[in-house]
C-alpha cells in the first residue's frame, strides 16, 4: 500500500513537472520546446519512482608486474637488463539508483598517476535503448570489456591494445588502441535477444577523441588521458563511431560473438589530421575454454609540412600517413584447480612514413608468442608468469631482433 | 642487483604456489559445499558470470538482499555479449539466494 501510494506521487510529481516544463518553454522556438519536453518527460519517466534505498557495490583491483627482459638494453646504467616494474590500482563504485538509472565511477592508478576511467550514468529506457552520458571507454573490441588486470589472465594486454607494457613502446607509440581509452561523450547503445539464443548488441558514440600536436607524426596518448591537461576536447570536433556484436548460444555453454567496431576522427588543435581505427574480433567460449581472435586497423594521417622530420620523402601525390595494424589469437584453458593456461600469439604492423631517427622503416613489424600460466593463491588472488618471445623486423642498438621477456605478476581482485 | 631480483621473484613465486594448500583453489564454491538441489543454478551462475570476471567479484561483493541481487544481474545481463538471457535469471538468482542466506546463517 506505501509503495503504491509512493508510485502515484511520484507519477503525480512527473506530470506536474512535465506541465511546467511546457509552461516555462512556451516562449522558446518549437524545436527547441518539444526538445526540452521530450528530455524532461524522459527524466521523469526514469526518476526513481518510489523511496527504495540506493544499490552499491564497490570493487577494486591491484596488480604489481615485474618485466624482466635480460637482452633488452636498459636506460638505467647501473643494470645491463630492462625492468620494468609496474602497478595498476583501480576503485570502482557502481550505484543503481533505480530500475533505469545507474551511475559508475572508477579511478585508477597506474604509470601516468591517477586516471578517471570512468564516471558516467546510465539513463536506460529499455534494454535496447541506454543513454551513457559522461566519462568512459567508448565500445570499440572485445578486449575492452576485461582490460581490468583481475580480468585478463595474462600480465599484459594483447599488443593491439598495449598500454605502455611491450617492449620497444617507444619505436611503437604502443599498440593500435591503448587500451582502456576513456573519453568524454554521449553513447546511445542496447542490447536484444532473439529468442534465448541470439544476443544483438548495438553502440554508438560522440566523444571528444583522441589528442596530439599541431605537427605530431602521431596520436599523443599521454595528453589524450591526461587530467593535467584538462579533459577538454582539444579542437572543438569531436569523434564518432560505433560497433555491433552478435552473440549466439550454440549449446548450453557454448558461445560465439562475432563483432565489428570502427571509430573516426580528428587529433590536432586545427582539426585537420584524421585517424580511422576499424576492428574485428570473434570470440569462442565452450565450458571455461576461451578462444579469442581480434585485428585492428588505425589509418593514421600526420603533418608532412616539415619533410626534415620525416625519415621518406613524401610524394607529390600524398602519402602523409601511416596504417598500423595489429591482431591476436589466444587461447584460455583450465588446467587444474586454479591453474589456467594461456597461449597465445599476437603481433602490429605499420606500414608508412615514420619520423627521422626512428629505427623503424616503413614496413616493419613485431611478433609475439606467449605461453603463460595462472595460477589462483586463494579466491581473488591471482599468480601470473608470462614467458614472452619477441620477433621484430628490425634490429636494435646491439643487433638484436628477437628477444625473451618474462613477466612475474600478482593480481588481486574483490 | 640482476641476482637479487631474480632470488626474490623466486622466492616469491614459491611463497605463493606453496601457501595455497590450506586455501580455497577456485575462485567460486567448492562444489561439494553446494547441496545438492542448488548445483544445477550454481553450474548456469559459475558458466554465465565467469565470462566476463572472476566469480570471487560477486561472491565476495557483501550482497544478500534478493533486490538488490536482481539489480545486479540485470546490470550484467545487459553487458555486451555476456550471453545471460531472461532464462538464465532464475538460475543465477535462486542461486544468489542461496548463497546469501547461508552468508547470513554464517557459512
Amino acid at each position: 500500500m506505501m509503495r503504491l501510494q509512493t508510485l502515484q506521487v511520484g507519477r503525480l510529481a512527473t506530470a506536474s513537472l512535465v506541465a511546467h516544463v511546457k509552461r516555462a518553454t512556451s516562449l522558446l522556438p518549437p524545436v527547441a520546446s518539444l526538445l526540452v519536453a521530450l528530455v524532461a518527460a524522459l527524466l521523469g519517466a526514469l526518476w526513481p519512482g518510489s523511496a527504495r534505498a540506493l544499490d552499491r557495490t564497490f570493487a577494486g583491483s591491484v596488480q604489481l608486474d615485474e618485466h624482466i627482459a635480460p637482452g633488452e638494453p636498459s636506460t638505467n646504467a647501473g643494470t645491463q637488463s630492462f625492468y620494468g616494474f609496474t602497478t595498476e590500482l583501480s576503485g570502482k563504485i557502481a550505484v543503481d539508483l533505480s530500475e533505469h538509472v545507474s551511475a559508475n565511477v572508477k579511478i585508477c592508478y597506474g604509470c601516468h598517476g591517477f586516471e578517471t576511467d570512468m564516471a558516467y550514468v546510465d539513463l536506460r529506457v529499455a534494454d535496447e535503448l541506454n543513454f551513457r552520458v559522461g566519462r568512459f571507454s567508448p565500445s570499440f573490441g572485445a578486449f575492452n570489456l576485461r582490460h581490468d588486470p583481475a580480468n585478463h589472465k595474462l600480465a599484459d594486454k594483447p599488443l593491439p591494445y598495449d598500454m605502455g607494457r611491450m617492449l620497444r613502446m617507444r619505436d611503437w607509440n604502443l599498440g593500435v588502441l591503448p587500451s582502456p581509452f576513456p573519453d568524454n561523450g554521449l553513447e546511445i547503445d542496447g542490447t536484444h535477444w532473439f529468442g534465448d539464443k541470439l544476443q544483438l548488441d548495438y553502440a554508438a558514440y560522440a566523444v571528444s577523441g583522441f589528442k596530439g600536436g599541431e605537427t605530431g607524426l602521431d596520436i599523443d596518448f599521454a595528453q589524450s588521458h591526461s587530467g593535467s591537461l584538462y579533459y577538454v576536447d582539444n579542437n572543438n570536433t569531436p569523434a564518432g563511431g560505433g560497433r555491433v556484436a552478435l552473440t549466439a548460444k550454440l549449446g548450453p555453454r557454448t558461445d560465439l560473438t562475432v563483432g565489428g567496431s570502427g571509430m573516426y576522427g580528428t587529433f590536432d588543435p586545427q582539426s585537420r589530421l584524421s585517424y580511422a581505427i576499424f576492428g574485428a574480433d570473434v570470440s569462442l567460449r565452450i565450458g571455461r575454454t576461451n578462444l579469442r581472435a581480434e585485428w585492428l586497423m588505425r589509418r593514421q594521417e600526420f603533418d608532412a609540412t616539415d619533410q626534415a622530420q620525416l625519415k621518406y620523402t613524401v610524394p607529390p601525390s600524398g602519402g602523409d600517413f601511416f596504417v598500423k595494424h595489429g591482431a591476436y589469437v589466444e587461447m584460455e584453458h583450465p588446467l587444474g584447480a586454479g591453474v589456467d593456461g594461456i597461449v597465445r600469439v599476437d603481433g602490429l604492423l605499420r606500414l608508412g612514413n615514420v619520423a627521422a631517427g626512428s629505427p623503424l622503416t616503413n614496413d616493419s613489424s613485431v611478433l609475439r608468442y606467449t605461453i603463460g600460466g595462472s595460477y589462483l593463491v586463494a579466491r581473488g588472488v591471482r599468480l601470473k608468469l608470462t614467458p614472452e618471445l619477441w620477433q621484430f623486423s628490425y634490429a636494435d642498438s646491439s643487433g638484436r631482433k628477437v628477444e625473451a621477456s618474462l613477466h612475474t605478476a600478482v593480481a588481486g581482485a574483490f | 642487483m640482476r641476482c637479487r631480483r631474480a632470488i626474490a621473484a623466486a622466492l616469491l613465486g614459491a611463497g605463493l604456489v606453496a601457501c595455497p594448500s590450506a586455501m580455497e583453489r577456485t575462485e567460486g564454491m567448492d562444489p561439494s559445499v553446494v547441496v545438492a538441489e542448488e548445483r544445477a543454478d550454481y553450474a548456469v551462475y559459475a558458466d554465465r558470470c565467469s565470462k566476463c570476471h572472476s566469480l570471487g567479484r560477486s561472491l565476495h561483493s557483501g550482497i544478500t538482499d534478493d533486490a538488490f541481487w536482481r539489480m545486479y544481474v540485470e546490470r550484467m545481463r545487459r553487458q555486451p555479449g555476456s550471453g545471460i538471457s531472461e532464462e538464465d535469471m532464475q538460475p543465477i538468482l535462486r542461486f544468489l539466494h542461496w548463497y546469501s542466506q547461508k552468508q547470513k546463517a554464517g557459512g
